[in-house]
């Protein structure tokens, strides 16, 4: 489902953020990324996302090459990713379930069935109550939660999170791990970038572990 | 999933979108609007001084004396000759009594100077008007020179010192129109595709997120563009507003005898034409390009 071959980023600094990244995640696969702050787990779900072009190597995804794909082709591969931002990305001019609603808009889903999903998305999430509010009214794990909300309804063949629990409480974080596991039962390949080592003991699964833009394990 | 459904989402994100920035979309009209209505003042101004220009051309006449004596035959003759100079508009004939008329009717009421003169003290002429193309000095001064060569001219007279001054002065009028159109055209670009361009770059980490779930171009452009063509109707008819608002206040100011550089030389309906067309045009391709760059992502 994912693989980079000997994958280097160096940004405009000149600071390596990747150093020959070679691995494979297969369909179905729950994985962890770990590693220290600073260590490349955002870089590297970047790329796999398509937000960042490697300055070295091959990133293929779902069997597409990044190198060799059209610019216009792009989005289409997005649409089947589901990825949650460390910074949330809500749309604060819009409600909650507006935010949730627009990844099935732009695919022309049914409004029907739109509110539909939606509302098991935030089930899932358990913010049903919050559809109508503004994001910004709600606590940062909240709004954690309608991000993750809106990568899930538009069922995903791949889930990219970018330290997803950063802003649960312990409580809310091993039941959003829960979902995520939930969530990969049904087929979804799960990525998960985190440095909560506690968390990774406890779930268990394969971890991917970055040191200063290098696989260390 | 359907494509039909996608556009139908993307013009109610547009409409929502539009209530939602409602303050920004007015703002940007207002300054879509004032811009429109400066050139069409300037435009105003410049089509009114144009028409002026011309018909104080028209006024140019060459009065060609005849001599004392001159026969029926001969005069015919002479009026044949002027009439197939090449610039030659029309020839009036003004014969000795109709001069003294025309005379009496300028002095007014200083008419009484003339009285017990003979009616036959000023000579017949014949009043000739040109086409519009030749009124500057040189085709003039060849024309008279031709006129000069007819039997029967006793003399040949036109105000030399008007016709170059007045030349000058359409000179000086259409340079300064080019340079000053031009720069008006390019400052109304200038300024609504930049005020698009800081509405659209206000909005730019909205863009970013769509583009990031995946959207479609068209998905993100439809909204702004709608926009920008709001705005840029929107301006247009608020610019009409304007400008017949200024013309009447800059009214109150300029002197009666200028009056008629205000006066409104298209109809209302067709400046609305022109402004909602040049609003649209500009709002649309300015959210356009300028959603170019944020589409990069």
């Amino acid at each position: 489902m994912i693989q980079l071959f000997h994958v280097y980023k160096n940004y405009d600094g000149g600071v390596p953020a990747l150093t020959d990244i070679t691995l494979k995640i297969a369909k179905g696969e729950f994985v962890f990324i770990t590693g220290s702050s600073g260590a490349g787990k955002s870089t590297l779900l970047k790329i796999i996302f398509g937000l960042e072009a490697p300055t070295g190597g091959q990133a293929i995804v779902d069997g597409r090459n990044y190198a060799r794909i059209p610019a216009y082709e792009i989005p289409r591969l997005r649409r089947k990713i589901g990825f949650i931002f460390q910074d949330f990305k809500l749309l604060t001019n819009r409600t909650v379930f507006e935010n949730v609603a627009l990844s099935l808009r732009i695919t022309g889903v049914r409004p029907a069935e739109v509110r539909k999903r939606v509302a098991r998305a935030l089930s899932y999430v358990r913010l049903q109550h919050r559809a109508n509010f503004n994001p910004l009214s709600l606590s940062g794990g909240e709004q954690q939660r309608v991000a993750v909300a809106r990568a899930l309804v538009k069922e995903p063949t791949i889930l990219l999170a970018d330290e997803p629990t950063g802003n649960l409480d312990p409580e809310l974080a091993v039941e959003m791990m829960e979902l995520f596991r939930e969530v990969n039962s049904k087929g979804t390949t799960v990525v998960v970038a985190t440095h909560d080592q506690g968390m990774i003991k406890r779930l268990g699964g394969r971890t991917i572990a970055l040191e200063s833009g290098r696989l260390v394990g | 999933m359907s494509r039909g459904f996608g556009l139908i989402y993307a013009f109610s994100d547009a409409a929502r979108s539009l209530r939602g920035n409602l303050a920004t979309t007015v703002l940007s009209a207002f300054t879509v609007a004032f811009t429109l209505a400066i050139f069409g003042l300037f435009l105003t101004l410049f089509v009114n001084l144009n028409a002026a220009a011309g018909s104080w051309g028209d006024r140019t006449r060459i009065a060609v004396y005849i001599k004392d004596g001159a026969l029926k035959k001969g005069v015919d003759l002479l009026e044949a000759g002027i009439r197939e100079i090449p610039g030659v508009r029309d020839v009036r004939y003004v014969s000795k009594k109709e001069a003294l008329e025309i005379l009496k009717k300028e002095l007014g009421g200083n008419a009484g100077v003339l009285d017990g003169v003979e009616p036959g003290i000023l000579p017949a002429s014949f009043e000739i008007s040109l086409d519009p193309g030749f009124i500057n000095p040189s085709d003039i001064r060849s024309i008279v020179n031709r006129l000069g060569m007819f039997g029967w001219v006793d003399d040949v007279q036109y105000g030399s010192e008007w016709v170059e001054k007045f030349s000058a002065f359409l000179r000086f009028v259409e340079v300064s129109a080019l340079f000053v159109g031009v720069f008006l055209v390019a400052a109304t670009v200038f300024i609504i595709s930049n005020t698009i361009r800081l509405t659209v770059y206000a909005r730019r980490e909205e863009i970013e997120i769509m583009r990031y779930l995946g959207a479609p171009d068209l998905f993100i452009k439809i909204p702004f563009f709608m926009e920008g063509v709001a705005e840029g109707v929107l301006g247009g008819v608020l610019a009409l507003g304007i400008l017949f608002a200024g013309r009447h206040m800059l009214g109150a100011y300029i002197p009666p005898y200028f009056g008629f550089l205000l006066d409104n030389p298209f109809s209302p309906g067709l400046l609305l034409l022109i402004f909602v067309a040049s609003g649209l045009v500009l709002g649309g391709a300015g959210s356009l390009i300028s959603m170019g760059r944020f589409l990069k992502v």
